[in-house]
């Protein structure tokens, strides 16, 4: 009896954890784009490793790959890797075994693709980084969004909006993330040459909406006015106007940073301000732009920083 | 031969003299003169707590002597820890077996002095077996010591255990109830081992519980009681039944208050109980009002009986009638509702909450009926507690007191009461007075008689033979999960006890 | 003999006094503090800020407490309040009424923990082991059930919970108050609560007394996953958002109030009352921070000062 009760019940960890685990959707297998309409005299094929196709963000950034390599007429293979840093090890053997001029990656894992990318600098196939950088090996050149730009875009817009002074709060993300770090010292430049403009609080809520609420509820104690609020983040600044809204302080100009879909409602809505977009279809697009630049012997530089998009009422989609 | 064997039996090997040792509340040796000669083997017998096992601790380093001197080859010697005994030749065959079952055989032998190699820090594998073989082989025993422990029988490990014994170069031994787990056949192939040590000069002190087995293989036997020494002597000069006489003979007090009870309907009934070793077709039966005593030594299945009645342990055969009714007791749940209550042996471990109130300790099993809706009316738990304190004489400042505060006899007055307070049927109290005071003994004997007055069926455990003596109207032997003596309380003697307690006669 | 008279009697005992409530004396001087430094502090709407800010783990917190009493732990509580909240709220946003949708997901709760209480119980799996494995499935469930996306605008009565208010008392800071009442009265008052501090004192003890040992754990650990669930709804509720990152670390925050607030991690000793103040203490500790503008980078270093401060002078003082 307990035999059978420990089979019964390993059976439903197991498969509770393959259901966890399995994808949702059939995994896409290598996709090759059909010869351009414009062949060229020296045919071109380019291989991009994407860390996941679960995310629309990387879905769109196929597109604008896809697109521009249709353009110039070069031939793309889209792989893969589900998240999996393994996947994603065997997938760049693939590119290299193909024998692709060059490797567009957007890692899993910033230390776990090393490996790889030396397998490839072996293989003399010159390798981009897209969105996510690698901690070693040799790399072309880095394609990202510039998250300095877009907290000084943010930072900017703030300052406009609040017509140069003010009494302004600063959600920060997790403390040691790159992508904290560069979104605030973008947003603090800007801020520093706005002497009117005072930074009341500085909190960090780890990226996280109910802590975004928490800290921003303290805050709101702890400052009877507030202008304007900077998040990091749009969960954290959704957060905090939910605190706003409870505590029933108005007038306060929130800006947000990534524009996920509840945070694009909210500008509609009119509840945030602004905030920052990543252009993933921007990003495929000068990573397959510059790879084709290179290999037709141009120089590129080390960093190809992504320009940003603000989002507000006028423009949201 | 004899003439050889003559003189080196002659030649004194160690000397303990006047070994006293108390721990707090209890003087476990009293000034016990201990002499080992070269090349025997020498019995030490005694009652459960006569002091055999603290005296060979504080041989082999284990505990510090209060006072005494050991005189090991005619020097004074100071034995400051189990590694210190080792290197002056003193080595323990434990009852719980030291070896480490992932190791190999080899590595056991060798352990803390592996030979090494030419490199740093490594191991010189080669040398490590062929050493151990020869340890093996100089007790004719035929094991690879590339075997590892966990493959072997109990009795390979004791061989193990003793060539590792003899690779310090040992020549005393201690071998402390080695037989308790190996077969007849085992046995033997042990005893010859023994002989062949002892025709190499060898000592050996052996400790057992099985007169049987001091008779067959000992040269001299120590008896000691109440942690003194009560004699000394070659075993050809004794019998079994004086050995038994010196192992228990005391005086009886009139510490055992007990009134015969008329006998009345049997309540419990036992059927062929059996569950591994432990309980090899146990059957008796318990009557209304009466006190059976149950004896029997350490190890002899005596706890399993109570542990299979009261749905603890599962059986493997066998059936329980109560009040001639088969019952199915699956879980000490279904025993209490049959109104079977257990006091069990180590109040601490298995009966007490230490950390919780006493009045909870009380109430604990009895909660249903002191609750409404499964909430507790704390009224009817204080009255119920008050009515112990009093009844029971339980010695407390206040009844939400925590039991860790109380004394021993206290402690167990309130498993007592826990129980008392269910109005069980039948009683089965494991060792009740194990380490508490006299007065308080009394007092817990007192109890059960009047609660035998009143008709519960009482089934008492214990190692003390005078109390089994006072207290039970008939009593039970148990050696070796049988059941192989019973004498009303008229016949008994400790004497007669003893002897079917150590498997010496069959009364049965 | 002793009469009920004496028995009454009973000198106060300052080690136990301390042992009891110096977590007290710890938490009133940290609020002295924090009053010296921010003028804010002791605001009445600062108050239901930390009040309402401490509901959800206090919340989580009863059950933890339940659960470490009887000397066990519960790692899923963060990941089952996940999966509760994104199943209750989809099952909203596909119409279900309110009432049902919770009881639903109040009821999956109860089950997840039920779940880890049958492996602790029958199959004799430590708690550490059984619930860390619940936890890693439930926060899998909870991501790929939603494909990683928050579900966002649920009805305003399902919001009333974390949101709404009766009088000037935000509803999380009754809801945890009933919380903490109703679980005080079981352990001080009930058959179960003593058989949860007799199993956690001594678990052979408690069998050989006839209790059911194996439903006592499956009634704590069912219990944490309920609270678990309801902690759920409440952040729900506060944040009109369910998200399946929700509650993450937030057994650790349950685990430090237990322990905190004097809870044996080795079962049997302690108790609510001490919870409640640890709840609250690390509320007081998160708020303080926020409102004195302490850097990101140094909160972690006070926040550990502070607690280990709060306990090592209680622990002297004892």
């Amino acid at each position: 009896m307990k035999k059978f009760l420990i089979l019964a019940l390993s059976l439903v960890l197991i498969g509770g954890l393959l259901a966890s685990c399995a994808p949702s959707q059939p995994s896409p297998s290598p996709t090759t784009t059909s010869p351009s309409p414009t062949p060229t005299a020296k045919k071109i094929t380019l291989g991009l490793v994407l860390s996941t196709l679960n995310n629309p963000f990387f879905v769109t950034l196929r597109d604008g790959a896809q697109a521009e390599a249709n353009k110039l007429g070069v031939t793309l293979i889209v792989m893969d890797s589900q998240n999996d840093s393994a996947k994603e090890a065997s997938n760049i053997e693939d590119l290299i075994s193909r024998k692709v001029d060059a490797i567009l990656v957007n890692p899993t894992d910033a230390d776990a693709v090393v490996p790889s990318i030396k397998k490839a600098n072996d293989a003399k196939i010159p390798v981009f980084t897209i969105d996510r950088g690698a901690n070693g090996g040799v790399i072309v050149s880095h394609i990202a969004s510039d998250n300095v730009a877009g907290g000084k875009m943010a930072g900017e817009y703030l300052a406009k909006a609040l017509n140069g002074k003010g009494k302004v709060v600063e959600l920060e993300g997790i403390a040691g993330t790159s992508a904290a770090r560069d979104r605030g010292q973008g947003f603090n430049e800007v801020m520093k040459n706005y002497p009117d403009i005072q930074i009341v609080a500085r909190q960090t809520a780890d990226f996280d909406r109910a802590k975004g609420l928490s800290v921003f509820e303290n805050i709101l104690t702890a400052q009877p006015e507030i202008n304007g609020v900077f998040a990091h983040n749009d969960e954290m600044v959704l957060g905090a106007i939910q605190a706003a809204e409870a505590a029933g302080r108005t007038g306060i100009i929130f800006v947000g940073f990534d524009a996920i879909d509840d945070a694009i409602k909210a500008v509609k809505d009119g509840k945030l301000a602004a905030t920052v977009q990543q252009q993933p279809a921007l990003m495929g697009q000068l990573g397959v732009q510059t790879a084709v630049d290179y290999l037709n012997g141009k120089t590129v530089e080390k960093y190809i920083p992504v320009p940003l998009k603000l989002i507000t009422k006028e423009n949201a989609p | 031969m004899a003439e050889e064997k003559k003189i080196t039996t002659d030649e004194i090997l160690l000397e303990m003299k006047g070994i006293s040792k108390s721990f707090p509340g209890v003087q476990a040796l009293k000034n016990v003169d201990f002499v080992l000669r070269r090349g025997e083997i020498h019995g030490l017998v005694g009652e459960n707590g006569a002091g055999k096992t603290t005296l060979m601790r504080i041989l082999t380093g284990v505990l510090p002597k209060d006072s005494g001197t050991i005189i090991l080859k005619g020097k004074p010697v100071h034995i400051e820890n189990p590694r210190h005994a080792q290197l002056l030749g003193i080595s323990v065959i434990h009852q719980e077996l030291s070896v480490l079952p992932n190791l190999t055989v080899g590595q056991n032998i060798m352990l803390g002095r592996e030979p090494r190699s030419f490199l740093p820090f490594l191991v010189d594998w080669k040398k490590l077996y062929r050493a151990s073989l020869e340890h093996l082989q100089r007790l004719n025993v035929d094991i690879d010591p590339r075997t590892p422990i966990s493959e072997l029988s109990v009795a390979q490990r004791q061989m193990v255990e003793i060539a590792r014994a003899l690779s310090f170069k040992a020549d005393i031994i201690v071998m402390d109830e080695p037989t308790s787990a190996l077969t007849e056949k085992e046995i033997e192939s042990l005893f010859s081992l023994m002989r062949s040590l002892r025709e190499q000069g060898i000592s050996i002190i052996f400790i057992s519980h099985k007169l049987e087995e001091i008779f067959s293989i000992v040269d001299r036997v120590t008896v000691l009681r109440d942690g003194a020494l009560v004699g000394s002597m070659p075993i050809s000069e004794v019998k079994t039944e004086e050995v038994v006489k010196m192992m228990v003979g005391r005086e009886l007090g009139e510490m055992f208050p007990k009134d015969s009870v008329p006998q009345k309907e049997v309540v419990l009934s036992v059927r062929n109980l059996k569950r591994g070793k432990e309980l090899r077709g146990v059957s008796f039966d318990l009557r209304r009002g009466e006190i059976l005593g149950l004896a029997g030594l350490v190890g002899s299945g005596r706890t399993f009986v109570a542990r299979a009645i009261f749905g603890a342990d599962p059986l493997e055969e066998g059936e329980i009638l109560i009040e001639g009714k088969k019952v199915h007791i699956g879980s000490p749940q279904e025993a209490i509702s049959l109104g079977i209550g257990f006091l069990p042996e180590d109040r601490k471990a298995q009966g007490l909450f230490l950390g919780l109130p006493l009045s909870h300790n009380i109430g604990i099993t009895g909660l249903k009926r002191l609750s409404l809706f499964g909430v507790v009316i704390f009224r009817k738990l204080k009255e119920l507690a008050l009515n112990f304190v009093n009844k029971l004489r339980i010695r407390t400042p206040n009844i939400s007191q925590l039991v860790r505060n109380l004394s021993g006899g206290t402690q167990q007055k309130v498993i007592l009461a826990r129980w008392l307070s269910l109005k069980p049927r039948i009683l089965i109290l494991d060792e009740p007075t194990r380490g508490i005071d006299v007065g308080a003994k009394a007092e817990i004997h007192a109890i059960m008689s009047e609660l035998a007055k009143e008709g519960v069926a009482i089934l008492m455990i214990s190692s003390e033979l005078p109390e089994v003596l006072g207290v039970s109207d008939r009593i039970l032997v148990m050696h070796e999960g049988r059941i192989v003596g019973e004498f009303t309380r008229e016949e008994a003697t400790q004497d007669r006890i003893m002897l079917c307690a150590t498997g010496g006669a069959n009364n049965g | 003999m002793i009469s009920e008279e004496t028995l009454r009697l009973r000198r106060v005992n300052w080690r136990i006094f301390f042992r009891r409530y110096g977590i007290v004396i710890s938490f009133l001087l940290l609020c002295l503090v924090l009053s010296l430094l921010s003028d804010r502090f002791l605001t009445w709407t600062n108050i239901l800020n930390v009040l309402r800010q401490s509901s959800i783990n206090g919340i989580i917190a009863v059950g933890m407490t339940m659960v470490i009493l009887t000397a066990g732990i519960d790692l899923s509580v963060g990941a089952i309040l996940a999966l509760t909240c994104v199943v209750t709220a989809d099952l909203l946003q596909k119409g279900l009424p309110v009432p049902l949708a919770m009881l639903t997901g109040l009821a999956l709760g109860a089950a997840l923990g039920m779940f880890s209480g049958l492996l602790v119980s029958r199959l004799h799996i430590p708690p550490f082991i059984a619930t860390l494995g619940l936890m890693t499935v439930s926060r899998g469930l909870a991501l790929t059930y939603t494909q990683g996306r928050p579900i966002t605008a649920l009805p305003a009565s399902f919001d009333f919970l974390g949101a709404g208010s009766i009088g000037p008392i935000p509803m999380p800071i009754i809801v945890a108050g009933l919380i903490f009442l109703i679980g005080y009265f079981i352990l001080a008052r009930t058959n179960l609560g003593f058989y949860i501090y007799a199993l956690g004192d001594n678990p052979m003890a408690a069998r050989l007394s006839g209790i059911s040992v194996n439903k006592v754990i499956l009634f704590v650990y069912a219990l944490s996953g309920f609270l678990s669930a309801l902690a759920g709804m409440v952040l729900t509720g506060r944040l009109d958002s369910a998200q399946p990152t929700a509650g993450y670390g937030y057994e650790f925050d349950a685990i430090a109030a237990v322990v905190v607030g004097g809870t044996s991690l080795a079962g049997g000793e302690g108790g609510l009352f001490g919870t409640l103040v640890g709840a609250l203490l690390i509320g007081v500790l998160n708020n303080g921070l926020n409102l004195l503008n302490v850097s990101a980078l140094w909160e972690g270093v006070v926040k550990g000062a502070v607690i280990a401060l709060a306990l090592l002078l209680y622990r002297a003082v004892k």
